[in-house]
């Protein structure tokens, strides 16, 4: 075990079940060197998880408290649960079904309101946790193992979604964007406010052997390399190419949901004392 | 004060038919009574009509239905037609608003001219549920200084006009004579 | 000979105990309002709906005043996540809806009931199925508040008030079970005690209170979850304190830890079930009169009930032995209030039959157990009282126009 893992997870329930060659371990490591650099203890944050992959492999692994909500509800949980504790900083590892699907109400209404949370939303185009469906992040016409034909919807970007919604701070990356993916945490969770991180991360298990028709974590991780930088190794462009980086930093610039609320308290209190 | 007396009120929406039973509410509860008050709701106050029943007793209320009205406030026609069955004490009606009136029972219809009443003293006819308010307080037995105390609290304008119109119900010799 | 009559339920006391205050005239739901607030609440979350908006309304304008939070959640299923969330960072948390919210609800039952957290849920119910009409009573969700999560392995704590008064207490009382048993108690109100207006005593000082609410207390050590155990008046659980709790939706060890062992699975179904079912007793609350000598028992809950009181003392007048029984606590369903070998009638607000189901499955002789099931409007005195006379004198239901007598 390396030593952020020593410094930060429980010892007993890493590493983590997911299947070999899943980046969903390495980039809980990225997490955790954002919080180190950041110089946050365990104590400070809360790590909330959802239930595909995504967050049954990293529920309970965070040192500190946890929770691992029902599909796609780990965001209702976390609004409740800041307003409660809004000294804490919330970090919520979700899968794309998670954010951009069954949950997806919650995530424009948090980015809305500005709810104070961290949502990094490991994106592995698909529902996978249940053998690899499309999900509305698989890539049109990419075979799953419910678009054997090819994915017939249009998909759609939840950074998008979520900085019409209000969304304070959000950025892209990828599973190959190891400093890039640790810079933007680091910004996310510096945002008082609703901060999205969507990350892009093959599953080898489904999507590698359905869309790509190889289980070999290298043909995966190549696939997202490419379409990463939008050019295959000898030059050719891609079918097409995710738009990384920082998409919209409005960090600290409006109210966090929580102080609203307690601004709010505080006025009609004034004005009762007041008239009293 | 009887174990219990039931009131029915209903009118069209908008006539501050619930504003009434509340008043009258809120009045038997200063004077130490049980009440209960059930209100229509929803779809029935955008179509026909607006009830309000009102329960009062000096013990506390069990059934909060109305099934036998000892006096019966019909704002309007089809409020008339439709609980007319449902009262079989005294029956406070407006000749503008309730023309046909069942001839059985002329003895228990009380005829208050509240709209007429309200245009001639106040040239505005809204007045006119305070003059009917006026009327049944004293028809309930009830208290009609605790009456314009509540009345004060609950509305938030026109206190002269509203209390005069309570007088004037008060003072109607047909309610006299059938109190 | 003076008729038996028995209210078994805390307020019973707390009622005597506090006469400071002042008298009101206002509804239940303001009365649901304020029970809330007298005991403790922190968060409400939830979504508008007839008829328990106004408790939404009520509450976005009291909660401020108390350094308490009103969240509108962007519906009901996200309300009562809400709900949880705050509980675990460790408010006291309520949401209310009716029927077409509450079966939004399932989800988030699961998961605050497995993870042990109080919440206190709402449901106003209308007739349904669906929306229905909008402004018109129902009793469908008794079941429902029962099997409020899927997959088996559960017990629920549901309460059923029938007046504005016992509205305000049995909400202080929905907490405090929630706080002794760490789980979601249900207040299964309707239409009409939530939109009737009634006189309300209020008591003048919350604070004089103590006495009776339970306040919230910090779980900071393990077991988190103790397996095998039906042990109540636990400290619920905290996120936020640094204890390392973890809650999830998984069948979980005492940490909290997912895992895949049925003996996990096992002793943390014991614990959720046998906590209430061990401690049937502390959650029972009923309303009896004049069961001694009766010849038919009617039976009824939540508004339904007040009619039929009314219905009975009237039916005794007339010379039928009648008797009343009102449930209060309604799940864990009492089975030991139908030990007597009398005629039961039931009389509730659904044509399907549900209450009905249990008191001839509690009852010794399910074949005199008779329904009285009505849709949509409560019954009338004159209604019932004739029902009465029929079950009493000729052990039979007369036929009445919209009225359900079958249940199978
Ligand atoms: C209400 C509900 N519907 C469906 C499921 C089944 N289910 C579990 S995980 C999942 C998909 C997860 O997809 P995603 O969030 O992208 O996570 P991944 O497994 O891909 O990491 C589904 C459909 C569930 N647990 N709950
Ligand atoms: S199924 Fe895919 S996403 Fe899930 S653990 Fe395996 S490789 Fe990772
Ligand atoms: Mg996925």
């Amino acid at each position: 075990m390396n030593k952020l893992a020593a410094k930060y997870l429980r010892p007993e329930l890493v590493p983590t079940k997911a299947c070999q060659g899943c980046a969903i371990g390495a980039i809980e490591n990225w997490l955790l060197q954002a919080i180190d650099e950041m110089e946050l203890k365990q104590e400070d944050v809360i790590f909330g998880a959802g239930i595909g992959c995504v967050g049954r492999q990293t529920f309970a692994t965070w040192g500190g408290d946890n929770f691992g909500a029902t599909h796609g509800r780990a965001l209702a949980v976390a609004t409740g649960l800041k307003v409660a504790r809004p000294d804490k900083k919330i970090l919520l590892v979700v899968g794309d079904g998670d954010a951009a699907s069954i949950g997806a109400s919650h995530l424009i209404h948090a980015a809305r309101r500005n709810v104070g949370v961290t949502v990094i939303c490991e994106d592995n185009m698909g529902y996978e946790s249940t053998g690899g469906q499309f999900s509305p992040t698989t890539p049109a016409g990419y075979v799953t193992n419910s678009s054997p034909y090819g994915m017939a919807e249009q998909s759609f970007d939840p950074c998008d979604v979520v900085i019409a919604a209000g969304a304070t701070f959000v950025a892209e990356t990828t599973a190959v964007q190891w400093r890039q993916t640790v810079k933007v945490v680091k910004l996310a969770m510096q945002n008082d406010g609703f901060s999205f991180v969507h990350i892009r991360f093959p599953c080898v298990q489904n999507f590698g052997a359905s869309a790509l028709g190889s289980r070999d974590p290298l043909v995966s991780m190549e696939w997202i390399y490419d379409h990463t930088k939008g050019k295959t190794d000898d030059g050719a462009e891609t079918d097409f190419a995710w738009e990384t980086g920082i998409k919209h930093d409005a960090s600290n610039s409006r109210p966090e949901y929580s102080k609203v609320l307690r601004d709010l308290n505080a006025r009609v209190r004034a004005d009762m004392a007041a008239g009293s | 004060m009887k174990p219990r007396t039931e009131i029915l009120i209903s009118g069209f929406g908008g006539q501050g038919v619930i504003r009434m039973a509340l008043i009258l509410g809120r009045c038997a509860v200063d004077q130490g009574q049980r009440v209960t008050m059930l209100k229509s709701h929803g779809t029935e106050t955008r179509g026909g009509y607006v009830r309000a029943q009102l329960v009062i007793s000096p013990d506390y209320v069990d059934s909060p239905v109305v099934e036998n009205a000892d006096l019966f406030v019909a704002f309007s026609a089809p409020a008339y037609r439709k609980f007319y069955d449902l009262c079989s004490g005294k029956v406070l009606y407006d000749p503008e608003m309730v023309e046909d009136i069942h001839d059985d029972a002329a003895d228990r219809h009380v005829e208050i001219p509240s709209r007429a009443l309200a245009r001639d003293h106040f040239d505005n006819a809204l007045f006119a549920n305070m003059v009917m308010l006026g009327a049944l307080t004293r028809l309930a037995a009830m208290d009609l200084a605790v009456m314009k105390d509540v009345m004060v609290d609950v509305i938030p304008r026109a206190h002269e006009q509203n209390l005069r119109a309570l007088d004037l119900g008060h003072g109607l010799e047909v309610v006299a004579r059938r109190a | 000979m003076a008729l038996s009559e028995e209210l078994v339920a805390p307020w019973a006391e707390w009622q005597e105990s506090y006469q400071d205050g002042q008298r009101l005239l206002e509804a239940g739901t303001y009365a649901l309002t304020e029970g809330a607030v007298a005991a403790g609440l922190g968060v409400f979350a939830g979504y508008p709906i007839t008829p328990a908006t106004d408790i939404a309304e009520y509450m976005s304008k009291r909660l401020p005043q108390i350094d308490g939070y009103y969240l509108q959640a962007e519906d009901e299923l996200a309300g009562m996540h809400m709900c949880a969330g705050a509980s675990l960072g460790g408010q006291k948390a309520m949401t209310a809806t009716s029927g077409p919210g509450y079966t939004l609800m399932h989800d988030a039952y699961g998961w605050a009931i497995v993870n042990e957290i109080p919440v206190v849920v709402v449901d106003a119910m209308r007739v349904g199925p669906v929306s229905g009409i909008t402004g018109a009573p129902g009793q469908g969700e008794f079941y429902v508040s029962r099997y409020c999560s899927h997959g088996g392995n559960i017990e629920t704590i549901v309460l059923s008030p029938n007046s504005v008064q016992e509205t305000f207490w049995l909400t202080i009382d929905a907490f405090n079970l929630a706080e002794r048993f760490r789980t979601v108690v249900t207040i299964l109100t309707d239409q009409v005690v939530a939109d009737m207006f009634e006189d309300l005593f209020l008591p003048g000082d919350y604070g004089a209170l103590s006495d009776i609410v339970v306040p919230r207390r910090h779980n900071l050590t393990m077991p988190f979850f103790p397996a095998d155990s039906s042990e109540i008046d636990l400290p619920p659980n905290v996120i936020g304190e640094g204890t390392g709790v973890c809650v999830s939706p998984y069948t979980h060890t005492e940490e909290g830890y997912d895992i895949e062992e049925m003996e996990a699975q096992w002793s943390q179904t014991f614990r959720l079930i046998n906590k209430i079912r061990h401690h049937k007793d502390e959650i029972l609350r009923y309303e009896a009169v004049g069961l001694d000598d009766a010849e038919v028992i009617a039976v009824a809950y939540g508004a339904t009930a007040r009619t039929v009181k009314t219905a009975v003392l009237e039916a005794r007048r007339q010379g039928v032995k009648a008797g009343f029984l009102r449930l209060i606590s309604l799940w864990p369903f009492p089975d030991e209030l139908f030990e007597r070998d009398q005629p039961y009638l039931v009389c509730e607000l659904n044509y399907d039959g549900q209450l009905v189901r249990e008191v001839m499955r509690a009852a010794p002789d399910k074949n005199r157990v008779h329904f009285m099931g009505k849709s949509g409007e409560m019954h009338t005195v004159a209604e019932v009282c004739e029902a009465l006379e029929g079950v009493a004198k000729h052990q039979k239901m007369p036929q009445q126009p919209y009225i359900w007598t079958e249940v199978r």
